[in-house]
């Protein structure tokens, strides 16, 4: 080493920038994870499309198929959002990174906001990967819908976020067998959150679950948005409520989850 | 720094695992420049102890003050300025060498962190690593390249937890050779544990004994061995390991 040393500052941006590098060059290494992002997306969207192209040709309308497109292409906003975060936190476990990155300034809530950063990549590809089926398969263009897209998009990802850090809370508290919960807790999701339909054709004992979830509402108001009418901003104004308190409730419990892993002294044994 | 000077102080330290005491009142001073190793048994303490420095570990009682920051409210305002590697740790897969470099040069607050972390990696003679993926390096290679991370920011202080164990004799010559130059030229404090006693007596000014998460002997190598009555700091592990009862119990699987 030369004696002259560049100053250094250790800011908080510097902090996400280098967890979002880091977790960027992962994507980049593995291809294969392009198959969840991008092809997995695109297939599901053939799969729901074309059921529901089949069930509402009797009847002649394309209602069912615009809200079962509509359904896709936000589900996969969270969908993409929580994977990125949970399995960046994976990657860090698996690797046994955690002790180096508790010996660093790191704050926690700067390595969400860096993984969840990088996620952006794969909500952009995911997303696009279901428009585009939608567009070329179906001729449905979601871009119409206009501006009233954007606070959907906004509530769905702070969404995804929200179970991420549900999920990493469970496999800080109960070990890293809860993995499974990163894909398998938003497979519990979508049925009861009416993503693909309307909460009314569930069974009846199971809508007071639904409403209970902010998901529900914002698929409501997704629904009403792709159909072209005026932005529902009144549901929308009770999915961010609802949306927020979620949130605030999956901080607390990961932070909590986080100070119970430092005291039981996992930290060096955790892998 | 704290008040007293210490870029390390830790007082009466307890930690327990399912109500064992893993450490039980452990004070520990580390001075500027100071180099201390923590010696002992498996068991003895030393990874929690060293956790509990660096904010991993919340203790049961007791108080850490790292740079003078208190733990755990402010030991992130001290952690820019601490280098931490461990021997056991390996290298993320997917990263080039260079790159898992820079992201923890990001982490202590470059901007820019590539050519600090070349400088780095040719202080200790791997700079041919530096495109290579983690995953394909030998476990002493792992193990400088963590060094190399835990150095390249030239902390005021740098704990190591067994930083040799996995390396080859020359190789770990040139890593002690490596930790004192740099700790000579920039003041920097080292907290080292290992548990070869030759390494011990060549790298530390001060050894501190810990058996059953207690401080059974501190002071300097060769004043420790002299007082017991041994050569050499092998002896005096040996020695503190069998009459130690918490610990000769634990070794001869009766438990503590």
């Amino acid at each position: 080493m030369t004696d002259a040393v560049p100053p250094r500052v250790s800011t908080g941006r510097r902090r996400v920038a280098a967890v979002a590098l880091r977790h960027a060059a992962v994507l980049r290494r593995s291809p294969n994870r392009y198959f969840e992002i991008a092809v997995l997306p695109a297939v599901d969207t053939l799969l729901y499309a074309s059921i529901a192209t089949y069930m509402s040709a009797s009847s002649g309308g394309t209602r069912t198929v615009l809200t079962v497109v509509t359904g896709m292409v936000f589900w996969h906003v969270i969908h993409q959002a929580q994977i990125a975060v949970s399995t960046g936190f994976f990657e860090e476990v698996y690797s046994r990174q955690l002790p180096s990155l508790f010996a660093t300034p790191l704050r926690p809530v700067e390595w969400i906001l860096g993984t969840a950063l990088q996620g952006m990549v794969r909500i952009v590809v995911g997303v696009a990967a279901v428009a585009c089926t939608a567009t070329f398969a179906y001729g449905f263009d979601l871009t119409g819908a206009g501006a009233g897209l954007v606070p959907v998009f906004v509530l769905l990802l702070l969404t995804g976020w929200s179970f991420a850090l549900v999920v990493v809370g469970l496999v800080l508290r109960f070990g890293s067998g809860t993995e499974a919960l990163t894909w398998g807790m938003l497979s519990l999701i979508l049925p009861l959150s009416g993503a693909l339909y309307p909460i009314d054709v569930l069974p009846g004992f199971i809508q007071p679950v639904s409403r209970l979830l902010p998901t529900t509402y914002t698929f409501d108001a997704a629904r009403a948005v792709a159909a072209g009418g005026p932005t529902p901003w009144g549901a929308l104004g009770g999915a961010a409520l609802a949306t927020l308190a979620l949130m605030a409730t999956a901080v607390v419990f990961a932070t909590l989850a986080l100070r119970r892993f430092q005291r039981r002294g996992f930290i060096s044994r955790y892998q | 720094m704290n008040a007293e000077g210490y870029v390390l102080r830790v007082t009466g330290l307890r930690k327990s695992y399912r109500g064992k005491p893993a450490v039980n009142g452990v004070d520990l001073r580390v001075a500027p420049g100071e180099r201390v190793a923590l010696v002992g048994p498996n068991g003895a303490g030393k990874t929690t102890t060293l956790m509990s420095c660096l904010g991993g570990v919340r203790p049961d009682a007791g108080t850490v003050e790292l740079l003078g920051q208190r733990s755990p409210a402010a030991r992130r305002a001290a952690l820019a300025d601490v280098g931490f590697a461990a021997g056991y740790l390996p290298l993320p897969p997917h990263l080039r060498v260079i790159e898992y470099l820079s992201v923890f040069g990001r982490l202590y607050g470059w901007s820019r962190p590539a050519g600090q972390a070349r400088r780095g990696l040719e202080t200790y003679g791997i700079e041919h690593l530096a495109d290579r993926i983690g995953t394909e390096l030998s476990s002493g290679q792992r193990t400088l390249v963590g060094i190399v991370k835990a150095t390249m920011h030239r902390p005021a202080l740098l704990v190591l937890d067994e930083p040799t164990a996995s390396l080859d004799p020359d190789v770990a010559l040139r890593v002690r050779t490596g930790l004192i130059a740099q700790c000579d030229r920039d003041g920097t404090a080292l907290l080292v544990t290992s548990h070869n006693m030759a390494e011990v007596e060549c790298l530390a000014h001060r050894v501190v004994f810990l058996a059953a998460g207690r401080v059974v002997a501190d002071g300097a190598p060769m004043a420790i061995a002299a007082s017991l009555g041994q050569s050499s700091l092998e002896d005096v592990y040996l020695q503190l390991s069998s009459t130690t009862p918490a610990v000769s119990a634990a070794n001869s699987g009766t438990g503590v």
